[in-house]
Formats: C-alpha cells, sequence, structure tokens
C-alpha cells in the first residue's frame, strides 16, 4: 500500500444519523481542555474542521479530501496552508484571513473563525488536520456512534473497489457462460 | 490482589475492586463498561442545547462561535432550551419524590380504614403532632380515626389548586414571605408538575428567569411537600428511626443464608419483606433447605429507610447493585420504583438470583413480577420471601463469592434523635455553632455516577470537611458511601478536627450522621427550619451549605433545586446539562443569590469542593458575628 498518499476519511452516507457527533468531537479534540464541558468552563472557542450537510433525505459528514494537488496550498500566498507528505494543515500563525483558499476549496470544507495566537485575537483558516498529533487518530472517527466514518488509504478503497466490482464481473460472466451451455 | 489501573479508578471500594475483577474475567458487563462503550456522549446532550419537545425538531443549537444554527425551528435560543429542560428534568424528579409521598399516604389511608394488610401506626406521639399541625382534633378519637384524617389531608396536598402546602409552613417565616414576594410559593404538589409540562410545551413560556422560578416552586413542593409527606408520614407508620447500630457492604451478605435484597425506594414493600422475613414458617423453610437462616439486606434508599428503622444491613450503594447479584450468594434481588437497572434482569438470568418486580409503576426485562398491593401487603410479602427461600436450593456453589469487607455503622438520626442525644433541645448543638467549636453544618447526599470514580467525591468531601470542624448530616448514596468508609461511627470522630471532635466524644455520636433515604432530606430541612427559627433569622443566613459530589438522577436536579431555593449554597460534583446557555448557567451559580439568597457551585473535586462549602459558612458566621 502506498502509505505516502495522503489518508483521508470517508463516510459511509447509509450510516450517518447526522447527529453532529463528529463536529463535537472534532472542536474538542482541538482544545487545550480536551472536552466540550471542560472547554466551555474554561470558556474556550469551539471550532469543528467538518460539517455534517443534508442533501435530499441523505445525511453526511464532510471534511478536508487531503487533496494531492491542494488548490488550497497554491494559492496561500503566506505559506500558512501547508503540505507534507500525508496531509495538508493551515499554520495559523502565518494566516492572515484572506479567504483564498476557501474560494478555491471545491468541497467548501475550509471556513474563517476567530482565534487567538500568541495573545492576540485574529481571524484565520480552519480546517481538518486529520488529528494528526493525536495519538488515537482523528476524533470525529473515534467518536463516530454508527461507525460511519473511517480513516482510510486511497490504496486501500481502490483494492476494495475492484475487488468488489472484479466479483461482479466474474459473477456477470459465469452467468453468461451457464446461458450459453443451457439455452 | 493486584487489580488493573481501570479497575482502581472506577472505585475507592475494595469489593468493588474485587467483584469487577471477577466480571472482567467471566465476562460479565457492569454500568462501568457500558459508559465506556458510550463514549464520547453526546455534547449537545452535555450543553443542553438539544430540544425535543415538538415534532418540528429534533432542533439543537450550535456550540461554535460563528456558525450552526442559533434558534431552533421555532426561535426558541439556547435559554429558552437549556432552561426548559432543567425544568423538565426537576418535573421528573419532584415526581418521582412526591409519588413515594402519595404512595406512603395512600399506605396511611388503608391502614387508618382497617384495610392495610399488616401495617399498623407505629409513632402516635408523631401522628398526634402533625395532627396539630393540620388542626385535626385529637381530643377522645382512636389513632385510626386521626389518621384517617391525616391521610386524606396528606393526600389533599397533592391536588391542591390555591396552596398552602401545609408543611411549607414549617420554614421560617422570612422565607415564607420571600417565596410569596418571588412568586415561588407551591400551589398544590401535582399542580406544579403539570405546569413545568405545559409551560415547556412549545410556544408557552419562551423566558428563562419564568422558567427557572417554576422550576424552583415545583422543587419546593418536593421537598417541603411530597419528600417531607414521604418522611413524616412513613415515620407515623413505620416509627420514627433512632439510633442504633449497623454493617455495611457486600459483606454483609451470608454464605450460610438465604440473601434477600431489597433494593429501591420506599419503604412500603421493604417493612414487609423485613416482617415475613422473621415470620417463624419462613425461617423453618430456610432450615429445611439448609440454610441457617434469612438475612435481608439493602441497596439504595429502600435499604436505608429499613436501615434507620432496624438496622438492617446495607450491601451497598447504587452501583453496587450489580454487584450484589455477581456474588452468587442472592436468593432474590426485590425491587420496587427509582434507581434500579434495567440491566439486572439479564445479569440474574447469569446466576440462581430471582429478580422480582413488585410495582405495576416499574416493570423490568428479565424480571419475575409479583406485584404488590398494601392490602395484602403481608401475605405479598411472604410469598415473595417464600420464592427467595426455595431458591436457596438453587445457588450454584461455583458462583458463590461474598467480599469479606464490611464496615460498622451507627445510624438512625431523624431529627427528633438528634434533639433526643442532645437532651432535649437543640441548645447545645447551638452553643457549640456559637462557640466555633463546629464551624457549621453540611448536608452531603446524592447518587452514585461512574462519571466520578465511585465513592471518591462522597468519603472525601465528608472526610475534608469534618476536618474542618463541620457537622456533616448525610442521606442517600453518600451515607451509605460514608457507612462504608467507617465515618458512621462515633470513632470516627478522630478523623474531626478538635472542635468537633470534642463535641462527639461528649455526645457520643459520629461526626456524620445518616439521617436517612433521598427522601429523607426533607429531615435537613426540618432542623434547618428549627434552627433558624431558634436564632430567629433565616435559613440563608446559617453557617450551613449542602453538597451532591456524584450526582446524576433527575432526582437529584429537584433536589438541588429545592436545596437552593431554601437558601442552602450547594455544591454538585457533576457538571449539569445547562452551559449551553450562558444565561441559565449565570443565575443558577450566581443570580439566585438575589432570588433566593443562595446559589449552585460546580466542583468535581471533593477536596476544592469541601473548601467552597467551608469558605461559604465562616462567611455567614461572620455575617452573624459569631
Amino acid at each position: 500500500m502506498n502509505k505516502l498518499e495522503s489518508p483521508f476519511i470517508l463516510v459511509d452516507p447509509e450510516r450517518c444519523v447526522g447527529c453532529h457527533t463528529c463536529e463535537l468531537a472534532c472542536a474538542a479534540a482541538h482544545t487545550a481542555a480536551g472536552s466540550i464541558i471542560g472547554a466551555v468552563l474554561a470558556g474556550e472557542r469551539l471550532h469543528r474542521r467538518n460539517r455534517v450537510v443534508q442533501v435530499g433525505t441523505v445525511k453526511l459528514a464532510t471534511q478536508c479530501r487531503q487533496c494531492e494537488d491542494a488548490p488550497c496550498v497554491r494559492v496561500c500566498p503566506t505559506g500558512a496552508t501547508y503540505r507534507t507528505e500525508t496531509y495538508t494543515a493551515v499554520d495559523q500563525r502565518l494566516c492572515i484571513g484572506c479567504r483564498l483558499c476557501v474560494m478555491v476549496c471545491p468541497f467548501g470544507v475550509i471556513h474563517l473563525g476567530k482565534t487567538e495566537v500568541a495573545g492576540r485575537e485574529k481571524s484565520a483558516a480552519f480546517k481538518c488536520d486529520l488529528c494528526i498529533d493525536r495519538l488515537a487518530g482523528p476524533a470525529c472517527v473515534e467518536a463516530c456512534p454508527t461507525k460511519a466514518l473511517s480513516l482510510r488509504y486511497p490504496a486501500e478503497v481502490i483494492r476494495e473497489a475492484t475487488q468488489v466490482t472484479a466479483r461482479q464481473f466474474l459473477d456477470a460472466l459465469e452467468s453468461q457462460k451457464r446461458l450459453s451451455s443451457n439455452p | 490482589m493486584a487489580y488493573s489501573e481501570k479497575i482502581l479508578g472506577r472505585s475507592i471500594d475494595p469489593t468493588v475492586h474485587d467483584m469487577l475483577a471477577r466480571a472482567e474475567q467471566q465476562g460479565l458487563e457492569t454500568a462501568w463498561d457500558r459508559y465506556e462503550a458510550m463514549l464520547p456522549q453526546c455534547g449537545f446532550g452535555e450543553l443542553g442545547v438539544c430540544c425535543r419537545n415538538c415534532n418540528m425538531g429534533p432542533c439543537r443549537i450550535s456550540p461554535f462561535e460563528e456558525e450552526g444554527p442559533k434558534l431552533g425551528v421555532c426561535g426558541a435560543t439556547a435559554d429558552i432550551i437549556v432552561a426548559r429542560n432543567l425544568l423538565r428534568m426537576i418535573a421528573a424528579g419532584a415526581a418521582a419524590h412526591s409519588d413515594h409521598g402519595r404512595d406512603i399516604a395512600h399506605t396511611l389511608l388503608l391502614t387508618a380504614e382497617g384495610k392495610g394488610g399488616g401495617y399498623e401506626i407505629k409513632d402516635e406521639a408523631k401522628l398526634e403532632a402533625l395532627a396539630g399541625e393540620y388542626g385535626i382534633p385529637t381530643e377522645g378519637r382512636s389513632k385510626e380515626e386521626i389518621a384517617l384524617d391525616l391521610a386524606k389531608a396528606a393526600y389533599a396536598e397533592f391536588g391542591k389548586q390555591e396552596g398552602p402546602i401545609q408543611f411549607t409552613r414549617r420554614a421560617p417565616a422570612k422565607r415564607v414571605e420571600l417565596w410569596q414576594k418571588m412568586g415561588i410559593d407551591p400551589r398544590g404538589i401535582d399542580r406544579e408538575i403539570v405546569e413545568i409540562m405545559h409551560r415547556t410545551h412549545i410556544g408557552v413560556d419562551n423566558d428563562p428567569v419564568n422558567l427557572v422560578l417554576q422550576g424552583l416552586r415545583a422543587s419546593i413542593s418536593d421537598g417541603w411537600g411530597g419528600s417531607m409527606v414521604a418522611t413524616e408520614l412513613s415515620d407515623v407508620l413505620f416509627g420514627t428511626p433512632t439510633p442504633t447500630h449497623s454493617e455495611a457492604n457486600l459483606g454483609v451478605l451470608e454464605a450460610d443464608q438465604v440473601n434477600v435484597v431489597v433494593h429501591g425506594h420506599e419503604p412500603i414493600l421493604s417493612e414487609m419483606i423485613v416482617a415475613a422475613a422473621k415470620d417463624p414458617e419462613m425461617v423453618k423453610l430456610a432450615e429445611k433447605y439448609g440454610a441457617k437462616g434469612i438475612n435481608v439486606a439493602g441497596v439504595c434508599c429502600t435499604g436505608n429507610e429499613v436501615l434507620m428503622r432496624h438496622g438492617i444491613p446495607l450491601c451497598g450503594n447504587f452501583l453496587q447493585q450489580e454487584l450484589a447479584i455477581m456474588t452468587g450468594a442472592v436468593e432474590a434481588m426485590i425491587v420496587d420504583v427509582q434507581c434500579i437497572f434495567p440491566a439486572l434482569g439479564a445479569l440474574a438470568g447469569c446466576y440462581h438470583t430471582k429478580f422480582i418486580s413488585t410495582s405495576p409503576k416499574a416493570k423490568f426485562p428479565g424480571a419475575t413480577h409479583i406485584e404488590f398491593h398494601e392490602e395484602e401487603a403481608y401475605d405479598i410479602a411472604k410469598k415473595i420471601v417464600r420464592t427467595a427461600v426455595e431458591n436457596y436450593r438453587f445457588r450454584k456453589p461455583g458462583q458463590l463469592y461474598i467480599p469479606d469487607e464490611k464496615s460498622a455503622c451507627m445510624v438512625g438520626f431523624s431529627v427528633e434523635a438528634i434533639v433526643s442525644a442532645l437532651g432535649g433541645t437543640l441548645d447545645p448543638l447551638l452553643d457549640a455553632v456559637r462557640s466555633g467549636a463546629i464551624k457549621g453544618i453540611a448536608g452531603v447526599v446524592g447518587c452514585n455516577n461512574v462519571k466520578i470514580q465511585h465513592d471518591y467525591g462522597h468519603v472525601n468531601l465528608v472526610r475534608e470537611l469534618i476536618k474542618q470542624d463541620v457537622l456533616v448530616v448525610t442521606t442517600g448514596c453518600n451515607a451509605i458511601a460514608c457507612a462504608k468508609a467507617g465515618l458512621l461511627l462515633p470513632e470516627a470522630a478522630e478523623q474531626a478536627g478538635e472542635g468537633l471532635k470534642g463535641v462527639c466524644k461528649a455526645l457520643g455520636v459520629p461526626p456524620v450522621l445518616h439521617m436517612g433515604s433521598c427522601v429523607d432530606i426533607s429531615r435537613i430541612l426540618v432542623a434547618c427550619a428549627a434552627i433558624a427559627n431558634a436564632l430567629g433569622v433565616d435559613i440563608s443566613d446559617l453557617p450551613v451549605a449542602g453538597a451532591a459530589p456524584e450526582w446524576m438522577s433527575e432526582k437529584a436536579v429537584s433536589i438541588g433545586a429545592y436545596v437552593v431555593s431554601s437558601g442552602i449554597f450547594t455544591v454538585l460534583g457533576t457538571v449539569p446539562p445547562v452551559l449551553g446557555s450562558p444565561a441559565v448557567t449565570e443565575l443558577l451559580t450566581k443570580g439566585a443569590n438575589d432570588v433566593v439568597g443562595a446559589a449552585f457551585a460546580v466542583e468535581p473535586d471533593p477536596f476544592k469542593g469541601a473548601q467552597l462549602m467551608v469558605d461559604h459558612i465562616m462567611e455567614k458566621r461572620a455575617a452573624l458575628g459569631i
């Protein structure tokens, strides 16, 4: 498996019930307190990096797809938005809140919010960083009560998909053979 | 045995470590495991910002600053939703306590009519005193005639429309005037609960302050109404508790006896179970099956009721209910209402234990239902005890495991018993408070909660308070935690500060006084009212404080609300679901001071919680000039 390709968070819309638990887990994981109640008690700001949306009757969580050729990284004038081998993220110290990344993101999963950097309040971009500093992995994946979210590697997803479609192809061939031998 | 950190982190009680290790070996699940599987719990629920009161919803208010919905579909703000949800918790809690009170009044009524299947009026002095309060004539009347009028008068409190609820007038006159001025003097017990359900319906009361005031009014109808009716009429029927000795923790179960565990809240059933277990016919039957006797033990507040009046030992508190069954020594776990895990049915299925539900209001999966009716109380109790005795022979020896630990305890401190221990008057206590030997009095009560290490909050808060010369009065699962920790013994005075130690030694009482079950928090209110009246001040002027270090139930929310409404500063050990509303949080923790002269504080650390209480007590002492 090519581990150098960015993993990403995959949502199974059939399992997502739209409870927004992933949003709160995301916000909690990015606070010093580490919990919603703790953060509210301490007066910390809560920011989600993901968003649960509804399309027709289907609910699903959306977040950064960790693009390999990320437009947000290409357009950032200050180098605040950057890419490593396995994820993209924002360095809020460098961010000037110009919204270019928000404009070019085709998935609408970057937003601007108020934050405090080095004792100064400012607006900066927020996006999913795959909870890269978190030992247990992305908080949203861990929190999802219906297991609709998973952290996946593209190669793994491709292998699973090809297994499924290849099996369908073989089944089709098999039934064709049976039909032609027993007309 | 060395236990894993996971097990040690769940409780401070060695019997719990012991039983959880066995549960792990046997693949049995407990509340702690189910809690872990539930994590992370819903943040909207934790903040109290989810509303399901109408079917345009469910709605939830975004806790994120810049984005997400800030209004429900109807336009309700986080403040409105949080206040409405809090009110519904109070309504449920007040309903539970008050329905318990109604059941006791019903039993008194049947007993007075000669239809009570084995109940008698045990405390005539209290009967007459209560009749006096209600203006019921007693001269030349039989106790049954008086009791009939008293039961009807108590019954009427529930359906009253315009008040006042008689027992609320036990509060100091200043307190009653304040309630009237603020519009929170309750009109009737049921009415206030119904009005909460009305006001929290979509499109009715949408003012957080107005809502919370109604919550306080309903809670007063619980503390000074339903709960007080439960306590007082239970005393008339079953006797007012007096100091007695017993034991607590899983070690009270007997390997060679039939163990009958009563769990739940009301004394109506457990009193009869205790009587039926002493029936010579039942004892003989037990011997026939090879048992050396019948051992009744309690869990939760029905356990506290029979502990206070008969010295029946306690298996443990709320979080030990599953562990009692896991000893394999329990022939029957008999339950009535409140705080009973529906998980018990499946667990009992792994053992020979019969899980017997008795209340028409409370049925459980996996339970055998033997419905209890007061009219045939003794006969049904006997039938239940017989079922337990006949189950003894099915005990599986390989499953039998009873931890050794149990602690002795001295219990039974009703207000009457405290006054009597003081020599017939409150003066010695008031003198001790004035002199500073006792700095103040703390009521520490409430449940267990898997969110806090079991008993850690209870025991440490109480230890810290007595160390600083604060006399502790306790009820409910805190009382059981204290009993297990040896704090309900006169010898525990050694752990108290010099002043409190001296007072306890002089009187021969523990520094922590067990006043009963959770409805018996009404006894604490009566004591506070008596002290305030003796000093000619309001309850909010007294050097007293309250705490619920491990609370979890809706009843606890109602209790907290009536304790604060009565003017007593209260520390909560777990965070109530109100943080989603800055306005309601501010009202409960600060604004309430201007309304009822007391407020809440939230402090999960028991040592810091104790300090908040002591600081409050010292402030009140300074204001009183003592």
